[in-house]
């Protein structure tokens, strides 16, 4: 891996291990912020240029400052007393690492039904640009492309359902940050 | 194992830190950061597959999950902000009971 | 070889490009918002250098002109002002978030430079040089991801400020930016559906040709509405003129700017200013003709019509930045929820049925 690959991935992985480790929910918060920046910078050194501008919109973007305004609104303190135990950290990460192997067991091994040379040509040939994924997404995929439109409006309509308080009265004066204490 | 396989490897990696996470806290928004971290390692794998047989296919897919966890984020802080005004605490083991 | 070389010239270029354009849009707004207010401004900071040596003093003429006209003060003794002053962090919060903030603030904005085309293609010496640092072919989606990650920064300077006054101030700026990011990225829609190509270099070399063979075939022709659009949806996303809600003084005691002082809030400010003349660059490229000179064709990819193109582009950013700054000193400011209101109930729709009319005439036309 080059110099590049080997630094972006660190820091992905360096920011993963922070969301899990981090007390306070929002230093969690921005160490996910950094990690999903790192996974942009991934697609893109594999080439999945489109892809790795799409992950800063929406996830970096949009999805993390939602989650940002959440728990600035709710002015949490950090996770409260009862600490886990020694016994079932060690249980789960014992756990986590099974799953690893069984997960990286067969993904990892050696692709023998393609040769070298195709790899390379195969690596040439998906260059992710707008114009080719367009394309498919609009030819082959499009079906998914409009029911995709029909989950966010499910999940527009459903999330301001939910948040809504009920029966409350909105005077002139509360205006856009009604309700918020 | 060549660069790309490497990819994958990272994937994994950071799945099963994800999952992990999921298991070892108990605040609400932080777990639903962790399932954030899953599908982003699940995403990583896609677009290394898509190197790997060289169409773009994996890449749309990538694309279709990244609408999907739009969507599910806008709710589950929804529901997160709900189950706060009830039970005034995001933790998990807080709104562990039923009400009797 | 030789392309790192060019590469690292080309970003070291474009750097002092994006930072001289931040300082003398600063320098426009000391002395712009002084003549618009009817008063002199700053003017006395190396107005009166004197030598006894005749020769001497013809030499500091210039100077004594410089400092005459403000920009000694601005640009030397704010700066000067800035990095002595001391340098706090409020207690209970983190410092490396604290000292962090104004960074990632300031950075996406420079990054979102590298895209954008500052002069026609052309070769140098049989190499083909693209006037802009990263050629990649989604170049209007990075500057509006740059756009989107920079709200990080505001958010992080309100929360370690620790006091309610920054919180409240951030809360409000983060819902302000990311409000005004939908109708800017509806207009950028129209203009990828116009042009056909969500390369910045491809909408300007496609607003050369003159329409019907009168009017120049610029974006401002193509997309009236657009055009207006996104003017105020951009001046909304840098927090100027009437939107500057979260760094109101009478309100807000500063916002999210509270607890910066010294080289930080000097940070923060010049990343605004930078914003600005991004944003100026923008207008210039997308809606303007970037280059153009609107009956003159000149010839492509010679190194003296780049030239020419890069200082016909310059003037026009140099408009922008002093229209945006004419419009801040001009009116009044907006009201919070008039803030909100006027970007989703009027802006978003507007924005919306812009890009349905544009495409069903694409289709058509």
């Amino acid at each position: 891996m080059s110099f590049m690959e080997f630094v972006i991935a660190a820091i992905g992985i360096a920011s993963a291990i922070g969301v899990v480790g981090f007390r306070n929910p929002l230093s969690s918060a921005f160490s996910l912020i950094l990690h999903l920046l790192s996974i942009a910078g991934l697609y893109a050194l594999l080439g999945a240029h489109f892809l790795a501008v799409s992950q800063v919109v929406v996830y970096a973007g949009a999805i993390m400052v939602l989650v940002l305004f959440v728990l600035m609104l709710l002015n949490l303190k950090s996770e409260s007393g009862r600490r886990i135990g020694i016994v079932r950290s060690a249980l789960t990460v014992g756990v986590g690492l099974v799953i690893f192997l069984t997960v990286s067991g067969p993904m990892l091994a050696q692709f023998t039904d393609i040769s070298q040379a195709t790899l390379e040509q195969n690596i040439k040939a998906s260059e992710g640009g707008v114009k080719a994924i367009g394309e498919l997404l609009y030819g082959k995929y499009m079906v998914q492309f409009e029911l995709s439109s029909l989950v966010l409006l499910v999940g527009v309509v459903g999330a301001v359902m939910l948040a809504k308080r009920k029966n409350v009265q909105l005077t002139p004066r509360e205006g856009g940050m009604g309700g918020a204490k | 194992m060549d660069p790309i396989t490497s990819y994958l490897g990272i994937a994994c990696l950071l799945f099963t830190i994800g999952g992990i996470g999921l298991c070892l806290r108990r605040n609400a928004i932080v777990l639903f950061m962790c399932v954030e971290m899953m599908l982003n390692a699940v995403n990583l794998a896609f677009v290394a597959f898509s190197k790997i047989h060289g169409n773009l296919d994996g890449q749309v897919a990538v694309f279709f999950v990244m609408v999907i966890a739009a969507a599910e984020s806008a709710i589950g802080l929804a529901i997160i902000l709900s189950v706060f005004r009830s039970v005034a605490s995001i933790e998990t083991t807080d709104a562990a009971e039923l009400k009797w | 070889m030789v392309e790192l070389l060019i590469l690292i010239l080309k970003v070291f270029l474009v750097m002092n490009l994006a930072l001289v354009l931040g300082s003398t849009c600063t320098w426009l707004e000391r002395k712009g918002s002084a003549l618009i207010q009817d008063r002199v401004g700053a003017n006395r900071a190396g107005a009166f250098v004197y030598s006894e040596n005749r020769f001497v003093n013809v030499l500091l003429a210039p100077l004594r002109m410089a400092g005459w006209l403000g920009l000694i003060n601005t640009l030397l003794c704010d700066s000067l002002k800035g990095i002595s002053k001391e340098d706090f962090i409020p207690e209970g919060s983190s410092k490396f978030l604290h000292a962090m903030a104004p960074v990632v603030a300031v950075l996406p904005i420079m990054l979102a430079f590298a895209v954008l085309p500052l002069a026609p293609d052309f070769y140098a010496w049989d190499y083909f040089v693209h006037a802009r640092v990263a050629p990649i072919d989604a170049g209007i989606l990075f500057v509006l991801a740059m756009g989107s990650v920079a709200v990080y920064g505001i958010a992080l300077a309100g929360w370690t400020g620790n006091n309610k006054f920054s919180i409240l101030g951030s809360l409000r700026a983060v819902a302000q930016m990311i409000s005004y990011e939908l109708p800017m990225g509806l207009v950028f829609v129209s203009l990828i559906v116009i042009y056909g190509s969500l390369d910045v270099y491809t909408m300007v070399e496609k607003q050369q040709e003159l329409l019907w063979g009168v009017v120049p075939a610029w974006g401002v022709v193509y997309q009236p509405v657009g055009f207006i659009v996104l003017l105020l949806a951009g001046m909304a996303e840098t927090k100027r003129g009437p939107f500057d809600l979260p760094e109101a003084e009478s309100e807000l005691t500063a916002g999210y700017f509270t607890e910066y002082s010294g080289m930080k809030f000097l940070l923060f400010w010049l990343g605004e200013f930078c914003e600005i003349a991004l944003f100026a660059l923008l207008l210039a490229l997308l809606f303007f003709g970037g280059w153009d000179i609107p009956w003159v064709t000149l010839p492509k990819g010679v190194w003296w019509a780049a030239l020419i193109g890069h200082a016909v582009l310059m003037a026009k950013v140099i408009f922008f930045c002093v229209l945006q700054i004419v419009i801040r000193w001009t009116l009044p400011r907006f009201r919070y929820d008039q803030l909100m209101n006027l970007g989703w109930k009027m802006l978003l729709p507007v924005a919306l049925i812009n890009l349905v009319i544009t495409a069903v005439a694409k289709v058509l036309l």
